[in-house]
């Protein structure tokens, strides 16, 4: 007979580890961890200004994103595949994508411009319309411009002097091809105000005027980012934030409390065992498969000017014409109607956490409890609500979460009447295209449901581990 | 005053009848023991008298009051689960004050009586504990501590010691005893264990399959069981049960067992009139037989099989015509497996009962 070795490791729980932790990192820690990261990161908002018109080039200065610039000239930098033309080969590795996808084919033309006199110069590709090769798979030796009259220039780039004007429809000979990418020599000021001047790509810049003696234009977007808390004083700056808070909270502060005696009361009747209690199961969990945007939808329709409410009033004989519940004038309807609709909606959940809990509570508690003499009220007060602490602590902090979450009920109900916190994440990312307030505000919502889960948690804890 | 009437009570639960046609009456301050094999009804009788489960019929009153379908708490009772049921979220100091609280006595009061029925059952060192931090027998003590820190008239108790360890439940039989007598309650004590039933009881009553066979005091349940039943159930070893024949011997009935002519007691001479020349069965207690090394008048000569020496007394395992029997006699007795000794019935510790439905044969 062996002896049992001891300090032989147990396995088996790493083994569960592994699954579970890839779990939480595939669908949980990286996706949020990436939204995270939008809040505290501009991508995107810096332009590099580079010495000399190529990528690897020393870096003269940093100007922000949407600044205002001058551009100073422009020169087409060849790139080696013509990949707009002919479109069949790849673009060579070298350049890379980036500057494969913002290469733009030009053509040299000769022909005669509207002052009837001869000339040759550069246009983009896409202002001629190519006639047909002689030979199958040729170059493209003619054309005639596409659509209105043009500038020629001197060289391929859009700021490039202009040579000529050739009028609309007009033959030209095509003489040349160049793929390029167009760079701009910029002058812009850096965050400190200092004057830089240096070289960048076309992609990022926007020419506002060609007119004059000074071209203008704007950073569109930057080629490299940087760590900021710009979003998060933004959001916190932002003139929704603070209603947006507010409502959040105050929902919070009226549903709950009206949610949590009302599913308490309906587990306690469900556990009565009265006839059909299962009948009231299937009836209180019926919003429980309603999705939030139909009880939302449901409710408006119970408060519309034509809504249910006021037909049914109406009918009564109660008021002669129809009342307006929902209007920005009456916010205390709207969160009333709000939270008439969540009440609704989300009580069940909580009820059935609550059923389940009551049902792991031993009924020979209860029986102990009555026959030493405790009431209802102290049955519930002394013995259900501190064996229930445990369900009670999720559904808390389930509710609690989901309620920071509240959105579509007040979508459908408030419109822009009233807004919360995640509506106002929506909006940033739907409504302005911008998914770092977007991510923003989702991280702040996630920022109080951690806060709430914590402090349920060590709030409500059970007895023993107090008293440790 | 708080005499328990139970009468006629039924209950059912589906097919299974967990409690027969009882009929209880328990005097005030009267101890009654609840004794029977486990699934006969016990728990669901004392459940009836607490309120927890409703009789189906019969009438159920306590001190001239019926209380059938009353609440629990309106009954002024106190109980010791047989599951214990304390609060696993309480102290053992919450738990035993707890029927003092809802009762809303004053602080000091809670405080002395938790403190007594503490140290009763030697608890007061853990009062600060949860059930879960406590072995089984100690939770126990705790549910006991609770029933009893309370004043009530009447105190039901579900195999409150069973979980106890053999010294401490013979301290404790003693000290719950004596603690009852002080407080004046009546008492319905269930109970598995026939020695707590006998050395506690004022009255044992006897439940098989729901029904109460028989509520006597215990001396009168052991000597004179009222079927083959008890007599089985209650002793240790129990009643000896051997096969005989009535017949008539110069005008006088008595009972062949073998070849041997047992007369019994002149109480059994009416209904044995009805059984002549039918087989009866005769119980008798291992204790109650004369052993003999020596052949003696109207002594039945017996061979030894097993001999089981057990302190303060010795079992023979003897064979009587077609039937093994247990003969307990004092430790000094010379006996030896195989050997002859000669054994005597006395006629007044016989019971002589029906084969059939095993009742004794007494005209009551
Ligand atoms: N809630 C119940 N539902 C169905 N049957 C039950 C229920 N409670 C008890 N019974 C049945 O009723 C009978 C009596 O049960 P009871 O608990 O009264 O026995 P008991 O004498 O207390 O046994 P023990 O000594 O083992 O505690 C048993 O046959 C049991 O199976
Ligand atoms: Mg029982």
């Amino acid at each position: 007979m062996t002896p049992p070795r001891r300090g032989k490791t147990n396995l088996t729980p790493y083994f569960l580890l592994l699954p579970s932790t890839l779990f939480l990192i595939l669908f949980f820690a990286w996706p949020m961890f990436q939204t995270m990261v939008l809040a505290f990161r501009g991508e995107g908002v810096i332009l590099n200004l580079r010495e000399a018109p190529e990528n690897g080039a020393a870096v003269t200065g940093q100007i922000r994103q949407s600044a205002q610039v001058i551009l100073l000239g422009n020169r087409g930098i060849p790139v080696a595949a013509p990949a707009a033309v002919s479109g069949e080969e790849e673009a060579p590795s070298e350049t890379g994508e980036e500057a494969a996808s913002a290469a733009e084919p030009w053509y040299l033309i000769r022909g005669l411009d509207m002052a009837n006199q001869a000339f040759e110069g550069w246009v983009p590709a896409s202002y001629i319309r190519e006639d047909e090769p002689e030979t199958e798979g040729g170059p493209f030796t003619s054309g005639s411009v596409r659509r209105r009259d043009r500038d020629v220039r001197s060289e391929p780039g859009p700021i490039s002097p202009v040579v000529a004007q050739v009028a609309q429809d007009t033959a030209v000979e095509i003489a040349g091809q160049r793929t390029v990418e167009i760079w701009y020599e910029v002058q812009g000021q850096t965050d400190s105000g200092e004057t830089v001047t240096g070289w960048a790509p076309s992609r990022y810049l926007e020419v506002l005027s060609t007119g004059g003696e000074q071209v203008t234009g704007f950073v569109n977007r930057g080629d490299s980012g940087e760590w900021t808390l710009r979003y998060i004083e933004r959001m916190f700056a932002d003139r929704e934030f603070i209603p947006a808070l507010i409502t959040t909270l105050l929902l919070i502060v009226l549903i709950l409390p009206i949610q949590f005696l009302l599913a308490f009361i309906m587990a306690l009747l469900l556990q009565s065992r009265l006839r059909g209690n299962t009948l009231f199961l299937y009836v209180f969990s019926i919003p429980l498969a309603t999705s939030d945007l139909a009880v939302g939808i449901i409710w408006f329709s119970v408060f519309t000017q034509s809504g249910f409410l006021n037909s049914l009033l109406q009918g009564l004989g109660l008021i002669t014409s129809p009342i307006v519940y929902l209007s920005v004038e009456s916010k205390h309807f709207m969160i009333l109607a709000v939270v008439l609709a969540e009440v609704w909606r989300a009580t069940s959940i909580v009820m059935v956490i609550i059923v389940s809990g009551l049902q792991a509570v031993p009924e020979s508690y209860l029986e102990a409890a009555e026959l030493f003499g405790a009431s209802l009220w102290q049955r519930v007060r002394y013995v259900i609500l501190p064996l229930l602490k445990p369900s009670l602590q999720v559904a808390l902090i389930l509710r609690t979460i989901l309620a920071f979450q509240v959105f579509g009920v007040v979508l459908a109900i408030a419109g822009r009447g009233m807004t919360v916190l995640a509506n106002e994440a929506y909006r940033w990312y739907v409504e302005f295209r911008n998914p770092n307030m977007a991510a923003a505000y989702s991280g702040f919502i996630l920022l109080l449901s951690m806060i709430t889960a914590i402090f349920y948690l060590r709030s409500i804890r059970t007895q023993e581990e107090a008293r440790e | 005053m708080a005499e328990i009437r139970i009468e006629n009570v039924f209950k059912y639960f589906g097919k299974v009848t967990a409690v027969n046609n009882v009929s209880l009456t328990v005097h005030d301050q009267e101890f009654v023991v609840l004794l029977g094999p486990s699934g006969c009804g016990k728990t669901t009788l004392l459940r009836a008298v607490a309120g927890l489960g409703l009789p189906d019929s019969g009438r159920i009153s306590i001190g001239n009051r019926e209380v059938t379908y009353l609440p629990p708490r309106e009954r002024s009772i106190s109980m010791v689960f047989q599951n214990y049921a304390i609060f696993p979220h309480m102290t053992v100091y919450d738990n035993v004050a707890f029927g003092l609280k809802m009762r809303k006595a004053d602080k000091a009061e809670i405080d002395r009586n938790v403190r007594r029925a503490a140290e009763m059952l030697h608890i007061e060192e853990m009062l600060e504990r949860f059930p879960s931090q406590m072995s089984g027998g100690q939770r126990q003590r705790v549910a006991v501590a609770r029933a009893i820190a309370i004043k009530t008239d009447v105190l039901l108790m579900d195999e409150p010691l069973s979980n106890l360890d053999a010294l401490l439940r013979l301290e404790m039989r003693a000290e719950l005893k004596r603690l009852l007598a002080d407080l004046h309650t009546t008492t319905i004590y269930v109970t598995h264990d026939q020695i707590e039933a006998l050395s506690m009881g004022d009255r044992i009553a006897v439940m098989r399959n729901g029904e109460i066979l028989q509520c006597d005091a215990p001396t009168t349940v052991y000597d004179q069981p009222a079927n083959k039943f008890i007599g089985g159930f209650i002793g240790n070893p129990p009643m000896n049960f051997l096969l005989g024949q009535v017949q008539r011997h110069n005008g006088s009935l008595h009972v062949q067992v073998g070849d041997y002519a047992l007369k019994p007691a002149p109480i059994y001479d009416s209904e044995l009139k009805r059984y002549d020349g039918q087989q009866v069965v005769v119980g008798i207690r291992a204790e109650n037989m004369e052993a003999m090394s020596q052949p003696a008048e109207d002594a039945l000569q017996v061979r030894v099989m097993v001999v089981e020496p057990l302190g303060s007394q010795t079992l023979l395992t003897i064979k009587i015509h077609e039937d093994i029997i247990k003969l307990a006699t004092h430790p000094d007795f010379p006996a030896v497996p195989d050997q002859d000794i000669w054994v005597r019935f006395p006629a007044e510790k016989i019971r002589l009962m029906d084969p059939q439905s095993g009742k004794t044969l007494l005209s009551s």
